[in-house]
């Protein structure tokens, strides 16, 4: 395993990623199962018909019906918890990737072997891909078990859009991370800054929809290209998810440069 | 003229406004201990880690093996074997799992040579780096440095941590990579350590290149402290004037004086007298490099 840089990440971050995936797959199926209890999914509705419509925009997204699955899934899950459990892996393991390094100071030793510094960059970064992978089908296996269990027919192809999607957007943030890290050499300001911006992304969206000046910001946004195309009902728009794989892969690639060019902390 | 293994050219590094060091031409040729001396903050960890492209120059060119290190740093670095000052290993790994790790990213491996090293430096690869004193951290990172064979050894502060046995098997190890042809770059402040080991010695001040020259060169400019007891007090001038002689001082019927290069001279005049003893301190090169520093100093 400890061949090359990905190797060194999975040696050293095997046990997380499966703790993070399982708490990523049961947080889901705690959900689902607990749909049918909530019976009073009527009653759900009126309240949210109650609610002014700037809050309730928080949680439901015009096409869905509370009343589907979908649509409590759209509200309870994917409106913000399921990026924030992907956001919880891609952003600190992208943060800790050359930056941890950097403050703990084993980068030297790493550096003056023969191997590009592009290529730390690629492997570190690789592994938060292949992580989000793994949470991504862990969400997925979570929901489909917890709807099996209580018999609540989910369209899985639609939730699949859904959680392709949020991962995608995970990695945007991810890649910030990545690119922040390189960049400063700071582990703390590759998680906070990242975190920051995603709560305020997630508010230019949804505000978005409501505030009229604010509307055309929303495309600015990476939570408009997850969640505004309404993957939960009309499946997987590919151009948003080229979007969000573009913000990756450019947030990435900069990194990499950024981290090449730098005087190392030592 | 063989090609040297590592050449500076007025290497200059700044930190912001902070000077690292400032026009630094270094020459090491193939096959030579070089000891790269000087206090704390003269410059030679900025040396160092821009040789291995860790930082980058302001000013200036570094090359290795003729090479320039800003353009063909991860080939280069193939040939090169580095031990950080200040070395920090992965913490959760044991020495055997991070000459893994780092011969994996070489993609050469030679485990006779590891364990041949290893053992010679009494260290057990199996233990968890986390739980091993300072020294035998040191002590892994040297075999990890040593590991891959390497033409060019730059070890910033090999020494520290490591007991004096461990030190002089650090010295016998370096001689023999030597002896094969390879070279040998070591920055230390401690320099009776040094001293033992390197062919050359070159002396770092505030970021400037103060002298470079053997050690036996150093030594026959040697400034010894003579002192001469004489049964009966002795007329002190005619030590004055005597060649090399400097600094003369009489108390009672004991003389002392400074003598640069042989001390033939003084002891021939003394001889005219009763000598009851005579004391002379080898000086180390400690005293020459302070000495060194007084002329830059006065020069400056
Ligand atoms: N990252 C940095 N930022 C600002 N100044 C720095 C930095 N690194 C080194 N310096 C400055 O550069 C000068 C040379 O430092 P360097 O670490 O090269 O010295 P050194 O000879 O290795 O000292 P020591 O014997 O203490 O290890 C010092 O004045 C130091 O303060
Ligand atoms: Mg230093």
């Amino acid at each position: 395993m400890l061949r090359s840089v990905f190797g060194k990440s999975v040696h050293d971050l095997w046990r997380p990623l499966v703790a993070w995936t399982l708490f990523t797959a049961a947080w889901p199926a705690f959900y689902i199962a607990l749909y049918p209890s909530i019976g009073a999914v009527e009653e759900m509705q009126q309240l949210l018909d109650a609610m002014p419509p700037a809050i309730r925009s928080i949680f439901v997204s015009e096409g869905l019906d509370i009343g589907s699955p979908e649509g409590y899934l759209n509200m309870e899950l994917f409106a913000f918890v399921l990026p924030l459990l992907f956001m919880a892996w891609t952003i600190p393991v992208a943060a800790g990737a050359t930056a941890g390094e950097e403050e703990r100071g084993t980068l030297d030793m790493l550096l003056a072997l023969p191997i590009r510094r592009w290529r730390v960059v690629a492997g570190k970064g690789a592994f938060m891909v292949v992580g989000t992978v793994v949470l991504g089908a862990g969400a997925l296996a979570g929901l489909a078990l917890g709807a099996a269990a209580v018999s609540v027919p989910l369209d899985m192809g639609k939730v699949a859009a859904g959680v392709v999607l949020a991962g995608l957007l995970a990695l945007a943030f991810g890649g910030l991370a990545l690119l922040i890290g390189a960049l400063s050499g700071r582990r703390m300001a590759a998680i906070a800054i990242p975190f920051a911006l995603s709560v305020a992304a997630f508010f230019v969206n949804t505000l978005g929809a409501l505030v009229d000046w604010l509307d055309p910001w929303r495309p600015v946004s990476p939570f408009y290209h997850y969640i505004a195309g309404d993957p939960l009902s009309r499946g997987l728009d590919p151009g948003s998810a080229l979007v969000l794989v573009a913000g990756a892969v450019v947030a990435g690639a900069l990194a990499a440069v950024a981290f090449e060019r730098r005087d190392l902390a030592a | 003229m063989t090609e040297p293994v590592i050449r500076t050219r007025g290497l200059t590094k700044w930190y912001g406004r902070n000077r690292g060091i400032e026009g630094l031409d270094l020459e090491v040729g193939p096959g030579e201990i070089v000891g790269y001396l000087g206090p704390n903050g003269a410059g030679k960890t900025t040396t160092i880690r821009l040789l291995l492209d860790l930082i980058r120059p302001s000013r200036g060119s570094a090359e290795l093996f003729g090479l320039d290190v800003r353009r063909h740093g991860a080939d280069l670095r193939r040939r090169v074997g580095y031990l950080p000052g200040g070395l920090r290993l992965y913490e959760s790994l044991s020495g055997r799992e991070l000459l893994d790790y780092f011969g994996g990213l070489r993609g050469r491996r030679d485990r006779l040579l590891e364990a041949r090293l290893a053992k010679r430096l009494d260290l057990d690869l199996t233990r968890e780096i986390r739980s091993l004193s300072h020294g035998t951290k040191q002590k892994v990172g040297l075999v990890a440095a040593l590991a891959a064979a390497p033409d060019l050894l730059i070890l910033d502060e090999p020494t520290t941590g490591l007991d004096p046995l461990v030190q002089i098997e650090l010295f016998e190890l370096l001689t023999e990579v030597r002896g094969e042809g390879r070279t040998v770059f070591l920055s230390s402040h401690i320099l009776p350590e040094v001293e033992r080991a390197c062919d050359r010695v070159a002396f770092i001040r505030e970021g400037r290149l103060v002298a470079m020259e053997a050690i036996a060169a150093f030594k026959a400019r040697a400034v010894r402290r003579v002192e001469l007891q004489f049964a009966e007090p002795v007329p002190a001038g005619a030590f004055a004037g005597l060649p090399g002689v400097r600094d003369v001082a009489q108390d009672g019927t004991t003389l002392t004086c400074s003598v640069t290069g042989p001390v033939d001279a003084v002891v021939k005049e003394a001889a005219r007298h009763t000598v009851v003893a005579v004391t002379s301190a080898e000086p180390s090169l400690e005293d020459l490099f302070l000495a060194q520093y007084r002329e830059a100093a006065d020069a400056a």
